[in-house]
């Protein structure tokens, strides 16, 4: 099944790719005519031409990208607009279960996708997984840490959660506005090894503990504020995000890094369904095969608007082969110790709802801490 | 004349406010809204003190910037409408839309790199040898933004109600040898009250809606109802909840527009 | 009036006012600055010039398509707004019924709701009759959130005609038409202006309501709280510094389009 669906698709590749060049001339008039408009809703710069261009041209497609700026108003979108308005939705592991729950996405065939290619720990990774039904494909993902100015904090400091606590740091915390990485930092810190599932009487001590570090607060930041802030150093360390933020920062000569401290760091994933009722669900598949393919997926590492880690091992071959740098600056070289090291010894913990609470619990505890 | 209004906006806007009061009573279930009549959301919300503080910060802030912006923007409109050339004057109207057709997001975006700790305004006072001062994430952020926001609107409407002021009426004052002050506060002002009223009932509606400049200059810390509104929506679809945030907040504006208006339009003492 | 001046008053309002249009215009002549500036993330001291940013947005299709349906939405929302507006101050100025205030509470209720929920609350209509997703949806949206602001500066203007001049019009033998055509808004010309002007820069700028309704066919700012949200890129501050240097080059031609006339006149 698995080959079959393989052969055929680099057959219709072939076909399209010979099209496409007996075509190139008269590209701006009949091309256009029967170009596939592919819709994707996803953070920004999923869409962009550096990540979709050279599958837009093979494929004679074209993306038209939605971009939100939070799960939950991307949920609220989609939950109210007509379904097949978007065939793909790109979201985070703990919007993945959400969106299944509402109906909003498609069932997905596991023979479709490159599977066998990654690494073991995302061939089935929880929640996008329902009864053994697969619903969403991993992309990419990426540790939380402290992200901290290296000028005035050292690696060494960042180490610790205690750094959060530090003199130099009053009023120079910022938190990325969610209650979920912060809070779950909080509960790493506390030294809860599961720090999502954790009783009433660890989830007080979380509470304790994060109220203890309000006055250290400059600001709850959205993603627009928590680049802005790291980069001119209005905030001196971050609680709640990690390198996709900061790596952005040191690739433009900011002196800011995310440090995964001893107590541990959490882990996002970002992941591809097929809204329900797409028109274009074979052109969506194609397109999660081709970016979770090795090749999509030494792309995806270093996108423009955000790099992240890929789940793809050979995708890891690739990215070591033509972009060096970046594979060693993301700590995804082979042979050394690097990312899937980090994951194996346990110092990182999936990003997830809590499980012993309410959501609605943490989020009101969020709101208060806010607010005092 | 008063049906299109009426047709538009019952048909594109009442519907809409009715199903926003309708979701209040709603319930979330695994992440999804179903129609029902519950009271659990207005309990939750209000009889959280942490929404009161948002309300109350909410009130003082647009408070603030109404009173604040319409105190800058009054001698500027006195000059503008009184002691300018027509020429000038028309020049001068039309620099202050200019700032509407720029996004307000862009303009609060730059604002950033004035106010910050490192910024443009803190270099300069460094300079001359003031200490720098945190203004980036503060309260005072927070009210230059809305400043940003509101003192085109308001001047725009201040030079509109005094272009409509009498002149031979403050000339007649003059020449009772009424004072200068005395004539702008005992002439001037009642007769362009509609105007200055309304001016500020408008920063104060803006101020009191925007999310962006507590968000952006003022660090969501501590948060405003609208920071509030999106917050709760992270629960989970929390979207019958915010709805409860969202009326509070219309019907306190709306009590305060009625209240203005009749304020403004009160017969006037002639 | 120009009797008694007293140069230092004269001298400190006119400072005054120029502080004003200094404050109103730092933030956009900051962001002109920040968009020729090679730096992605804008901070002092500046880095060198570029023209990067401007390089990007002209070669983006979809800034382009976000312009001309911002431009297109604009437009007609403004026209919209601003005959929505006139007709509803005129009913206030004019007309005294049973249940005004119902109507004028709907009427102005728009600009208070704050917008997050706005547009999921008009989304969730909208799509519920099938007008989600296109130009029309804002169109339709922005009409709503405009119309206010236009009847209130035509109300003002309305509040400032005598009550006496209608009424002359009547008595003269015009037909509330003619009244209406001839001496209405003839007088609420400049508030009509000034409407149709203030409706279309709040369509111009308004994201939080667009991002909801306009599914795929997005605005402008819509574009641009991507751009802020998504990787603070100096684009917007490139989109904003073409915005603002076209609508001085639509302000100066109207300029000239008003002066003209008086001058032949004269």
């Amino acid at each position: 099944m698995l080959h079959r669906t393989k052969t055929h698709s680099r057959r219709q590749m072939l076909k399209l790719t010979a099209g496409a060049a007996l075509a190139t001339p008269f590209l701006s008039t009949r091309a256009a005519a029967q170009t596939v408009e592919l819709s994707m809703l996803a953070w920004y710069g999923h869409a962009e031409p550096d990540i979709v261009g050279a599958f837009e041209e093979a494929n004679n497609v074209k993306f038209i990208p939605k971009y939100y700026t939070g799960g939950d108003n991307m949920l609220g979108l989609i939950a109210q607009s007509p379904a097949g308005t978007y065939d793909l939705v790109l979201s985070d592991a703990e919007y993945v279960q959400q969106l299944n729950a509402a109906g909003y996405i498609e069932e997905l065939d596991p023979a479709d996708y490159h599977f066998d290619d990654f690494y073991p720990e995302f061939q089935k990774f929880p929640g996008h997984w329902q009864d053994d039904k697969l619903y969403s494909v991993i992309t990419r993902f990426g540790f939380l840490g402290v992200a901290h100015n290296t000028d005035v904090i050292s690696e060494a400091e960042a180490a610790s959660y205690n750094v959060l606590m530090d003199g130099r740091l009053t009023g120079k915390v910022g938190h990325f506005d969610w209650y979920l990485p912060n809070l779950g930092q909080v509960s790493l810190w506390n030294g809860n090894a599961s720090p999502y599932d954790i009783d009433d009487a660890a989830w007080s001590q979380v509470m304790e503990r994060t109220m203890a570090m309000r006055a250290q607060v400059g600001g709850y930041f959205d993603y627009g504020g928590t680049f802005s802030s790291l980069n001119d150093g209005q905030m001196l360390a971050f609680a709640g995000i990690g390198d996709w933020i900061t790596g952005t920062l040191e690739k433009n000569g900011a002196k800011v890094k995310t440090t995964i401290p001893e107590e541990g760091g959490l882990q996002w994933t970002e992941s591809f369904s097929i809204g329900k009722g797409t028109r274009n669900y074979d052109m969506a598949r194609k397109w999660i095969q081709w970016v979770t393919s090795a090749e999509g997926q030494a792309k995806s590492a270093d996108m423009a608007a955000y790099p992240a880690l890929i789940p793809n091992r050979k995708g890891w071959d690739v990215l070591n082969a033509t972009n060096p740098a970046e594979a060693k600056r993301q700590n995804m070289v082979l042979g050394e110790y690097n990312a899937m090291d980090m994951i194996r010894e346990g110092r990182i913990q999936y990003r997830q709802l809590p499980i012993q609470q309410p959501l609605e619990d943490w989020n009101d505890f969020w709101s208060d801490y806010k607010g005092s | 004349m008063s049906l299109p209004l009426l047709f538009w906006q019952v048909a594109f806007f009442l519907a809409p406010l009715i199903f926003l009061i309708a979701i209040s009573f709603w319930t979330v279930r695994n992440f999804q809204m179903e129609p029902d009549l519950n009271l659990k959301n207005w309990e939750r919300i209000l009889t959280r003190g942490v929404f009161w503080d948002a309300y109350i910060r909410t009130m003082i802030y647009a408070t603030v910037a109404a009173l604040f912006t319409s105190l800058i923007a009054f001698p500027a409109s006195y000059a503008i409408s009184f002691k300018l050339s027509d020429k000038t004057r028309q020049w001068v109207v039309f620099l202050l839309i200019i700032p509407f057709f720029t996004s307000y997001l862009v303009r609060v975006y730059s604002l950033q790199v004035f106010l910050s700790d490192a910024g443009i305004i803190n270099a300069l006072l460094s300079k001359v040898g003031i200490p720098t001062m945190a203004m980036l994430n503060t309260p005072f952020g927070t009210l230059v933004g809305l400043v940003t926001l509101c003192l085109p609107l308001v001047i725009l409407l201040q030079v509109f109600s005094l272009g409509f002021v009498n002149r031979d009426l403050v000339e007649a004052a003059h020449n009772l040898r009424c004072g200068r002050l005395r004539t702008v506060l005992q002439v001037i002002v009642p007769s362009a009250r509609v105007g200055i009223v309304i001016a500020a009932l408008f920063a104060f509606i803006l101020s009191f809606g925007d999310f962006v400049s507590p968000l952006y200059l003022g660090g969501g810390n501590p948060p405003t109802l609208s920071i509030m509104i999106t917050d709760i929506t992270k629960s989970g679809q929390q979207w019958p909840r915010a709805s409860v945030v969202a009326l509070m907040m219309i019907s306190t504006l709306l009590v305060i527009a009625f209240a203005a208006i009749k304020f403004a339009y009160r017969e006037r003492g002639k | 009036m120009n009797t008694n001046k007293n140069p230092l008053i004269e001298t400190s309002l006119r400072l005054h006012l120029v502080a004003c249009i200094a404050f109103i215009f730092l933030p956009i002549l900051g962001s002109f600055a920040f968009s020729l500036n090679s730096d992605r993330f804008p901070s002092i001291p500046l880095g060198a010039f570029s023209t990067e940013w401007y390089r990007l947005i002209w070669e983006d299709p979809f800034v382009w398509v976000g312009f001309f349906n911002t431009v297109k939405v604009g437009l007609v929302v403004a026209l919209i707004a601003t005959i929505l507006g006139f007709g509803g101050a005129y009913t206030d100025y004019r007309f005294r019924f049973f249940g005004k205030n119902v109507y004028l509470a709907l009427a102005l209720l728009p600009p208070t709701i704050p917008v997050v929920i706005m547009g999921l609350a008009m989304l969730a209509f909208l799509s519920r009759v099938n007008l989600s997703g296109h130009a029309v949806s804002v169109i339709i949206a922005h009409g709503v959130m405009c119309s206010p602001f236009a009847m209130a500066i035509i109300r003002l203007r309305l509040s400032q005609m005598d009550p006496d001049l209608e009424a002359a019009s009547w008595n003269l033998g015009g037909s509330e038409w003619a009244t209406l055509r001839h001496v209405i808004i003839p007088f609420c010309r400049p508030a009509l202006l000034a409407a149709l002007f203030i409706t279309m820069a709040v369509s111009f700028d308004e994201f939080a309501v667009a991002w909801f309704v306009s599914g795929l066919n997005e605005t402008l700012p819509v574009k641009i709280l991507g751009f802020l949200q998504g990787q603070v890129s100096p684009r917007i501050n490139a989109i904003g510094s073409l915005a603002f240097l076209s609508s001085i080059i639509l302000i100066i031609f109207a300029q000239m389009l008003m002066r003209n006339p008086t001058r032949t006149s004269k």
